[in-house]
């Protein structure tokens, strides 16, 4: 019995270190991570990140297109790390179980879960230059590149700690 | 010691055949259409990369927004906050040393500030201007 604790509780621990499985692939960070902040695979699921790679000449209206060994290299890694892969990371469970079925989001900021945990939060203070709107995960969620996206973790430019 | 010395020469070689190379072909193409070219012009090209044009968002935006006018600095990405390290080679030695990331940045930006691609000569003109700011 106590062994069988040990195990559990060495296992929950690995599973829940993190939010979110951490970018673990160089070209990712260098591509993506150029103009904005890599987001972790487990942030989508397949689908989303799918139709997002399709359209990369139009991405967000701007030009982000790549080399096409480049952009099948990225896709495979996506898809490899997706958010339905890694339901052990609550985040991505969280994300992939807010999502209604038939709907593929078009980025992660409009994923029903990302909205509902937002929407406390004063428009000016998202809006604000520091922060300039959801999609900067790192404006507020200071350890958000290490995959983790914890409340003690927050810190609001102009606002401080957040508590709810 | 030497080896260390060697590094910024390294560099330098590398910087100067890459972009050599590159100003070459895109001079190659300019003749096809016009057999009296002679050479890119840098003040040609910091007009291309200074004057304000309808991008693809369908607001006005230069290659400054995002760059500044002094290229020895670093820049933010006007949308996503992302700080861009300085273009110009002289601050900032790996500019201009891979041909895949020239053409990958040319092609994006030249559609995101003119909503369209560059000409060879308008690439030539401005890769003339950056790379002797």
């Amino acid at each position: 019995m106590k062994k069988l604790i040990l195990i559990l509780s060495a296992f929950s621990s690995l599973m829940f270190a993190q939010d979110v499985a951490p970018v673990n692939n160089q070209l990712y960070t260098k591509e993506c991570g150029s103009c904005h902040f890599a987001y972790q695979a487990g942030l989508l699921p397949a689908n989303a990140w799918n139709k997002m790679m399709k359209n990369l000449d139009m991405h967000f209206e701007t030009d982000a297109s790549l080399e096409d060994e480049d952009l099948q290299t990225l896709v495979k890694y996506l898809n490899d790390n997706s958010a339905e892969k890694n339901m052990q990371y609550k985040r991505s469970n969280k994300i992939v179980s807010s999502i209604k079925a038939g709907q593929i989001p078009d980025s992660i900021s409009t994923t029903p879960y990302m909205i509902k945990k937002h929407k406390d939060i004063r428009k000016d203070l998202i809006t604000q230059n520091e922060v300039k709107g959801i999609f900067n995960c790192m404006a507020c969620h200071t350890t958000a590149n290490k995959g983790i996206y914890g409340k003690k973790d927050i810190v609001i430019p102009n606002f401080g700690r957040w508590k709810d | 010691m030497k080896k260390l010395l060697l590094i910024p020469l390294l560099i330098n070689i590398a910087f100067a055949s890459v972009v050599d190379d590159y100003l070459n072909s895109l001079k190659q193409e300019v003749l096809k259409e016009n057999p009296s070219f002679t050479s890119f012009d840098a003040q040609r090209g910091e007009k291309i990369f200074t004057t304000n044009h309808i991008g693809k968002k369908g607001k006005e935006i230069s290659c400054t927004s995002c760059h500044t006018t002094n290229l020895n600095n670093s820049g933010e990405n006007t949308f996503t906050g992302k700080v861009i390290e300085p273009l110009s080679p002289k601050a900032n030695p790996s500019r201009f040393t891979d041909i895949k990331e020239i053409e990958k940045w040319m092609k994006r930006n030249f559609n995101d500030v003119y909503n369209r691609e560059g000409t060879a000569l308008e690439k030539g003109d401005v890769t003339t201007y950056i790379i002797n700011k």
